[in-house]
């Protein structure tokens, strides 16, 4: 592995701690979004365009 | 999802439900970094608080679908979010509600699962994205070795754990 990729896994690394650091109240609101975000994944014309193709 | 979980909590105090745990994605995001999910995982106690067993979770649906909210599948929506309540399965599921820890959701009081019977559970539940959570677990130093130890060997979980561990982790 390079350093530079060495370097993006480690600020990956960093922001998955901060933000499991964060109060559960906080976290649950980005659930919510990703949550919110998922369903707007999900009910996209592309996505279903794309997954009748296999 | 405040809203939510106020809805579950007034079950308890109309006890329709004893004590509760939110397990699944919700639980582990507890400890550790948000991800994505569709829906709440509630542990319910079959005992509620008149001291009476529930034999089905047919008063839950009852008294939920009364006050509006609709069922969908396996799950009830409440206040925007799909909630599944699940009966405690086994011993390890009894275990993990009776030393849930409580927390708060702006305000509104909850019960969590502990992250060593988050990882237990979804070791003995072995699908996929089980797997992937314990991962998430273990990268995160999230768990303490020892107290999953204990609730592996207890459980019947040892020859498990390892296997995964030496499929996943690396180590036998």
């Amino acid at each position: 592995m390079n350093n530079r990729m060495e370097k993006i896994l480690e600020g990956k690394r960093e922001a998955r701690k901060r933000l499991a650091a964060l109060p559960f109240s906080e976290k649950i609101k980005l659930l919510e979004q990703l949550r919110d975000r998922s369903l707007a994944i999900a009910a996209s014309p592309l996505k279903k365009q794309f997954s009748h193709r296999g | 999802m405040k809203a939510t979980l106020e809805v579950i909590n007034q079950m308890q105090a109309d006890g329709v439900i004893g004590k509760y745990a939110i397990g699944g994605a919700v639980g582990a995001t507890f400890y550790l970094e948000p991800a994505a999910t569709l829906d709440i995982d509630v542990f319910v106690s079959f005992q509620n608080t008149a001291g009476s067993s529930l034999l089905t979770l047919s008063p839950i649906y009852e008294y939920l679908t009364a006050r509006g909210f609709k069922a969908e599948k396996e799950y009830i929506v409440i206040a925007g979010w799909p909630v599944q309540f699940l009966p405690l399965g086994n011993e390890l599921v009894e275990e993990a509600l009776a030393q849930a820890v409580a927390t708060e959701v702006e305000d509104a009081k909850v019960w969590v699962m502990t992250a060593e019977h988050l990882v237990a559970i979804a070791l003995q539940t072995g699908r996929a994205k089980d797997f992937s959570r314990i991962l998430q677990f273990v990268e995160s130093e999230a768990i303490d070795a020892e107290k999953l130890d204990s609730i592996l060997g207890r459980h019947g979980l040892v020859a498990k754990w390892r296997e995964f561990k030496h499929i996943f982790i690396g180590n036998k």
